[in-house]
């Protein structure tokens, strides 16, 4: 397989590939890197931290003590930013490159958020189970999930009082998309989800007194209906399989929609709800490898900040300075923005975000310097500029570069350049770049990473 | 400097001379003198407790639901014979007296959230409370009316919903020299003068460049404009007080920045709520007064509504904790030069007849003074920019 080609799958499927990974792919054909890709995704390894401060609380230790409440509370939102840190290390170690993308995908799809740290955890790891599954038993285990029932009140949905929320994002989110469902639809649905409840260990529960045994009509269909039977009405909709197909491929392969590439990929996906077969079409096929789709997509933050480390290893010794870094770049995981997730694309990137990520591989790796020397030029004359400034440290980090020059040891100035940068150059950069003094691999790194071009995967 | 570099200076600081006076004198008219409105929006994060803020010194419902937090009769500072402010808000009692604020009571919305985040999202995007926008409103104000991200500037060193639209988005900085720092980095300079407008600009990669040269040339010129005015006005010490201060050099300098967006955040008084507001609050007027001072020696405090927010106030009765939990509706203060109704603007909502949560009653939405904001202040269509009509009210 050519070796871009290699690289826009990893990019779309993962974080990007390395220097020896790249070696060893370009040896084999498309299907057999496509398989191996799957292959390596088959096995879940959730993702947990250590809890054992809160582990022994249990419903009855917690109802009735506020001081224990309150100590929880704390607890649980040290230990959430403790779990978002593990997830983007997660990102960058994992050999489980397709379903971590994925998990990540699901995230911004069934968007939720939540305060208890073990809601929290489950939900994520349900995500990372159900990820590469069947559509149908995902939207279901999404349903009774307790941070989901929290987030869309479905807690509060009694058979006496309905609160429609869920009902509604499940179909206007989840699944169909605005204006394939009629207001009555959400009523009856809502009915349907009536009595969800979940216990303080976060399982699923169904209170009969509040759960609505009645008849519900929903799209044509009548009959006591609970929220599953409901879910599997959704799917039988043609909406819901090409609602999905559209929105995979505006993440993974462009985010302007060829109309008869998603209409084909909805015929496949409708026909079993199969995650893994869809995506498996998409990277099999060849209009995925088009120039056009190659590129051309802008990273998140969070691809940007784990493609970074994939190429230079780093280590942040402080937890605020990671978070910090995904609050100002727009993108924290676990704080979505509202039910609607992050826009992604263009949307990502505004006067005020675009100078840090251009200046934040300089920040992480090089306390905030790159390098502007010229060929044949022996002084330094950026040093003046920087020379001025304070020394100081922006974060606190250790940067592993002995990793990264024994990974790129075979690996040309030229080279280095087609593997960091996906994206083709803009002209004048690219005359730009000729002129620079290209004797060191490191700065020359942080110089392509420094490019609008490199936010482009 | 090389000669040609020089030569293009010299030409344009010579050019600046033959620009006749009156040309220049009204230059800078039009944007300070001849109604150049601006608006300061001020988010008081966490949700402050409005009872004890504007207190209903003469209502028994008040002292028996807060038997530990009420603030007594003899400390508030009285403004009617029901209402009177909180001890630390003595500068802002003062601009009541002077006819410079004004206060609406029990502002909020239908089926109010009392998620600090949910409820910061309605306020900012101006939308329905099952309703999930993904533009702010001044954002949308941008789309329509602005044609440069400087032309909504938030003090902080990251933008809110508020201010992000469909196409433009404001900019966000703490410090506009720190701003204009890393905009100047040399190898970018480099890269963007090698850079060569190829047909990019529809696809991502040319936007990326674009943006990267707006980015550059807005924060030259918020720098530049942040260097020449000087203040001679004190301010207190503080985060807040550094907001505004930072936002009174940038409107003295004649910049053209409609919004500016600041907040102060540590509002969720579920316990201990005393000290803490009393502290927050000090901070709060005490920084309106500076800001407010340093205006009017400047003579642009006539065009300037200053608009101080909450995401929603909080329970009417205490909790156990000596704090008050989650609430809804709450009072909002605008303050400013031109206003049509100084003091109260209406009354305070009934405390015995609450919600099913035991919650204030909204009477007015706070989308109404948003449009009346945007149709009488800015001048410009509500109803384009906030999705649906207001009823306007008549404050300024």
């Amino acid at each position: 397989m050519k070796s871009r080609h290699i690289q826009h799958l990893f990019w779309r499927a993962g974080f990007g590939v390395t220097p020896n990974q790249l070696n060893d792919l370009v040896k084999k054909d498309k299907t057999q890197v496509v398989d191996e890709l799957f292959s390596k995704s088959m096995q879940m390894n959730e993702l947990t931290i250590d809890t054992s401060e809160i582990d022994h609380l249990t419903t009855k230790t917690i109802t009735k003590d506020k001081s224990k409440q309150r100590d929880f509370r704390k607890i649980s939102s040290e230990k959430l930013k403790e779990y978002n840190v593990h997830w983007i290390n997660l990102l960058v170690n994992s050999e489980q490159t397709l379903r971590e993308k994925m998990t990540l995908f699901w995230a911004n799809h069934f968007v939720c958020r939540d305060q208890n740290i073990f809601h929290v955890q489950h939900y994520n790891n349900t995500l990372r189970e159900q990820s590469l599954g069947h559509f149908g038993d995902f939207v279901k285990a999404i349903s009774k999930e307790a941070a989901m029932l929290k987030y869309l009140n479905n807690k509060q949905n009694r058979k006496q009082k309905p609160n429609e929320n869920f009902a509604r994002e499940l179909m206007e989110l989840f699944t169909l998309g605005e204006g394939h469902y009629t207001e009555k639809d959400i009523k009856e649905s809502a009915r349907a989800f009536t009595g969800y409840n979940n216990n303080f260990e976060g399982e699923f529960i169904l209170r009969r007194l509040q759960h609505d045994y009645d008849f519900k009509t929903f799209f044509g269909h009548t009959g006591r209906y609970d929220g599953d039977d409901i879910i599997d009405i959704i799917l039988e909709q043609r909406q819901c399989a090409h609602f999905v197909c559209e929105k995979i491929y505006k993440y993974f392969v462009n985010e302007t929609v060829d109309k008869n590439r998603v209409e084909e990929l909805a015929n496949i996906f409708y026909k079993d709800y199969n995650i893994e077969n869809l995506m498996r079409q998409i990277f099999l096929s060849d209009w995925f490898y088009d120039e056009v789709n190659i590129g051309t997509k802008i990273k998140s933050p969070i691809e940007f900040l784990v493609g970074m480390r994939k190429t230079v290893p780093v280590t942040f010794e402080k937890t605020k300075d990671l978070l910090k870094i995904q609050k100002l770049l727009g993108q924290m995981l676990l704080n979505p923005p509202n039910v609607a997730g992050w826009k992604g694309g263009k949307s990502w990137v505004d006067s005020n975000t675009i100078m840090l990520r251009l200046k934040l591989p300089s920040i992480i790796l090089a306390n905030a310097k790159i390098s502007i020397r010229e060929k044949g030029e022996f002084e330094d004359t950026f040093e003046k500029y920087y020379s001025s400034k304070k020394k100081n440290k922006f974060v606190q980090v250790k940067v592993d570069w002995d990793t990264f020059n024994k990974q790129f040891e075979s690996v040309s100035i030229n080279e280095l350049k087609a593997q960091l940068i996906v994206s083709k150059l803009s002209r004048g950069t690219e005359t730009y770049l000729e002129t620079l003094n290209q004797s060191s691999k490191q700065d020359f790194c942080i110089q392509l990473m420094s490019l609008p071009e490199y936010q482009m995967c | 400097m090389d000669r040609r570099h020089f030569l293009k200076q010299s030409t344009l600081a010579s050019s600046l001379f033959f620009v006749p006076s009156f040309v220049k004198a009204f230059e800078s008219m039009s944007t300070s003198n001849l109604g150049y409105k601006r608006l300061v929006m001020i988010q008081l994060s966490g949700g402050n407790d409005g009872l004890n803020t504007i207190v209903p010194f003469n209502n028994d419902a008040y002292y028996r639901n807060r038997p530990k937090i009420a603030i007594s009769k003899a400390d508030v500072l009285k403004a009617t014979d029901e209402l009177g402010f909180h001890t630390s808000l003595r500068p802002l009692k003062k601009l009541y007296d002077e006819g410079h604020l004004t206060i609406i009571n029990n502002v909020g919305y239908p089926n109010p959230n009392r998620s600090h985040f949910r409820a910061t999202d309605i306020w900012q995007t101006a939308s329905n409370s099952n309703e999930y926008l993904q533009t702010g409103w001044l954002g949308r104000y941008l789309d329509t009316y602005g044609n440069k991200p400087y032309n909504a500037i938030e003090i902080h060193d990251s933008l809110s919903l508020a201010l992000k639209g469909q196409q433009m988005h404001g900019i966000a900085t703490t410090n506009p020299a720190v701003l204009f720092k890393t905009s100047q980095d040399p190898y970018f300079k480099n890269v963007l003068r090698h850079y060569q407008d190829e047909h990019l600009s529809e696809h991502n990669l040319g936007y990326l460049y674009k943006t990267m040269i707006a980015a550059e040339s807005s924060a030259k010129y918020i720098f530049e404009k942040h260097k020449t005015a000087s203040s001679k006005q004190e301010y207190p010490n503080n985060a807040f007080a550094n907001q505004l201060k930072t936002t009174s050099k940038l409107i003295n300098s004649g910049i053209e920045t409609k919004v500016f967006y600041s907040s102060l955040g540590g509002f969720d008084t579920h316990a201990g709520q005393l000290n803490s507001q009393a502290r927050l609050l000090k901070i709060y007027a005490e920084g309106i007064e500076a800001f407010v001072q340093d205006l009017k020696q400047h003579g642009t405090f006539d065009d300037t509504l200053i608009v101080t927010f909450s995401e929603f106030g909080r329970r009417v009765k205490q909790n156990a904790a000596n704090g008050t939990d989650h609430g809804t509706a709450s009072n909002l203060f605008i303050i400013g030069n031109q206003l049509k109704t100084p003091g109260f603007y209406n009354d305070l909502a009934s405390l015995s007849d609450l919600d099913s949560n035991g919650d204030l009653k909204y009477t007015v939405d706070f989308r109404s003074i948003y449009a009346t904001i945007l149709d009488k202040w800015m001048a410009v269509e509500d109803q384009t920019i906030l999705n649906a009509s207001f009823p306007k009210l008549n404050f300024i």
